[in-house]
């Protein structure tokens, strides 16, 4: 018997693998507000306290975007892994189900800007499943390539085809097809087999990662306090944040959607101050950020 | 009309062009909402006001309007002064049935928080007009608030929607110091949904706060006092579009110093290239409301001066 380096190796290590920072996904040119919001000097806490300027930006980011996206890349999620292991057999039925949900993202993300940044990084998503996580055939063929990943099986064929399908989609500039983040995060983690509570954690923690990262780039917070805040001040952000969204859905799948009870199922925004601050980044006079 | 029998706080209203004027084949109401409309010289619009008796909403009560606006009718729907959302009504709600009584007098005993509701669902034919320029919606301590409005346009009709909030009573010390507010808006234009906007602003989120301490809603709404959002769609806004797309190319964001005493924005919909969404952040709900009065009087061309004075007063 084959000792293993941890339990769950596999899901561990594509989790190693997903939160590497040289990750070509785009994420490096957006700063989710940041920007815009320094720059209309909104991102200041409570004064005296050191690194509540970004605490309270990252709150309120965080809360926002767990709440309006992460249904949307969780049900992505769901169908994803449902055409990977057949339970959804028509290839057009599975992106039939995401064009919904592109669509009605879109619908809901009225800014202009994050809806640009939107679509960029979730395209790039696409190709970095395309071209980083399908296994070649010269990799194939190499003795040393483990098991443990696992050699490429009928699931992962399936999955391959459902993301290149989509890409296809996208690319074209089909209409209903717009490649939103929340919509490739949850495809890709689908294709990838991950639970869908590790998927929305990583998507979330990698959103709360790009704005500390921005927030190192524009000179607010140093690389060590990034490092710290994130270790101590996001973890309890994200647990909170995720328990209490957990049992959201898009409602773009589920028929008969209710109004009565709206505020407890479907995506919201709970940071309205955010929408105007992220579609006013094109107005500002300097910027490094794309958003 | 009263129409007494009906399900409580719903209302009806049908609009409809005849011999150039805008009248009602229906328009009805029932307690405790009421639905006027004044007569005005403007030539094919009309105006009606959406009031509550005692000039606010209770916990439990429920609101329901829905309005038909047919082919080329234009309809102005104003309110008559901020709604205001209570927590409860004082002595409950059969005693004010019988003699209704300001609801602002000081003995509320009332402890249970229960969600006041407005829904709206309206639907506008082709060359037909909604110009929806309400008072604000102010939620007062501990009251909770939930507002669905969905709005179908045909191919060719017009909308100006304006959905705003304040951050309470201020004169009283309370900013942002109600329980929840939500509120849901959702444009189709020809059955495609092209935008579902939807605000969430949760004051009692203590529960989340398992780890970390509450965050008052103030932090994050601050320092703004008053929002607002403005959804724009078809033909006779066009003006006004291009006029506020000028505007902002205009503005250049240098890194400033203290925020803003207001400021906007301006964006595209959901694959309707006519379709805006305007938003709005002042410190104090008159700069907003000088603001939108100023950004949106290009609809006095359609619904004429005397109309237009009698919104943002």
């Amino acid at each position: 018997m084959q000792p293993e380096a941890f339990p769950g190796n596999r899901d561990i290590y594509l989790l190693l693998v997903l939160s590497d920072a040289n990750l070509p996904t785009g994420s490096f040119v957006a700063s989710a507000g940041l920007e815009s919001t320094a720059a209309h000097s909104l991102h200041h806490g409570p004064a005296g306290t050191p690194g509540s300027d970004i605490i309270d930006f990252l709150h309120n980011s965080v809360d926002t975007y767990a709440r309006s996206a992460l249904p949307f890349a969780r049900d992505a999620q769901r169908i994803s892994a449902a055409y990977a292991s057949k339970e959804i057999v028509d290839l057009d039925v599975a992106l039939a189900a995401l064009a919904h949900l592109d669509a009605l993202y879109d619908a809901c993300t009225l800014n202009h800007v994050a809806r640009r940044a939107s679509c960029a990084q979730g395209t790039a998503l696409l190709t970095l499943y395309t071209r980083g996580f399908t296994c070649s055939p010269l990799l194939m063929s190499w003795p040393g390539t483990t098991p443990d990943i696992g050699l490429p099986d009928e699931r992962d064929s399936r999955a391959g085809a459902l993301v290149a399908a989509l890409k296809l989609r996208v690319r074209r500039g089909e209409s209903k097809a717009l490649g939103h983040l929340p919509v490739c995060w949850g495809v890709l983690a689908g294709a990838l087999g991950l639970t869908v509570d590790r998927g929305t954690h990583l998507h979330l923690f990698l959103h709360a990662r790009g704005v500390l990262s921005a927030a190192v780039r524009m000179n607010i917070l140093g690389p060590y306090a990034a490092q710290q805040l994130l270790l101590y001040a996001v973890q309890p952000m994200l647990s909170d944040t995720l328990s209490s969204t957990a049992h959201l859905v898009s409602g773009a799948l589920q028929n008969g959607v209710s109004w009565e009870n709206a505020d407890e199922q479907f995506p919201a925004t709970t940071w309205p101050l955010g929408e105007i601050l992220s579609a006013r980044h094109d107005l500002l006079h300097s910027r490094i950020f794309n958003s | 009309m009263s129409n007494i029998g009906q399900d409580a706080g719903h209302g009806k209203i049908r609009a409809q062009i005849h011999n150039n004027r805008v009248v009602f084949p229906v328009l009805s109401y029932t307690y405790p909402l009421k639905l006027l409309s004044p007569r005005m010289q403007q030539e094919g619009v009309a105006v009606v006001y959406m009031m509550t008796y005692g000039g606010g909403l209770v916990g439990g009560d429920s609101i329901f309007i829905s309005i038909e606006i047919e082919q080329d009718a234009r309809l102005v729907l104003l309110s008559q002064g901020s709604t205001k959302v209570f927590k409860a009504r004082p002595g409950g709600r059969a005693a004010v049935r019988a003699a209704p009584s300001s609801p602002n007098s000081p003995n509320v005993t009332t402890t249970t928080t229960t969600t006041t509701t407005q829904r709206l669902d309206v639907s506008i034919a082709t060359g037909g007009a909604l110009f929806m320029l309400p008072d604000p919606v102010t939620c007062f301590r501990d009251a909770a608030y939930r507002q669905v409005q969905t709005f179908r346009l045909a191919r060719g009709a017009s909308a100006v929607l304006l959905d705003w909030y304040t951050s309470g009573r201020r004169a009283r010390g309370e900013e942002w110091a109600f329980t929840k507010y939500y509120s849901s808006n959702e444009v189709f234009v020809d059955g495609v949904r092209t935008a579902r906007d939807v605000v969430l602003l949760d004051g009692g989120s203590a529960a989340r706060g398992q780890l970390l301490p509450r965050r008052a809603l103030a932090d994050r709404m601050g320092p703004y006092a008053c929002y607002a959002t403005v959804l724009l769609y078809g033909p006779v806004v066009q003006g006004l579009v291009r006029e506020l797309e000028e505007e902002m190319w205009r503005i250049s964001v240098f890194q400033l110093r203290e925020p803003l005493d207001l400021l906007w924005s301006l964006s595209g919909v959901h694959g309707e290239p006519d379709g805006r969404v305007v938003r709005v952040a002042g410190k104090e709900t008159e700069a907003v409301k000088t603001w939108l009065a100023h950004a949106l009087r290009g609809i006095v061309d359609v619904i004429g001066e005397e109309v237009y004075s009698k919104a943002f007063v």
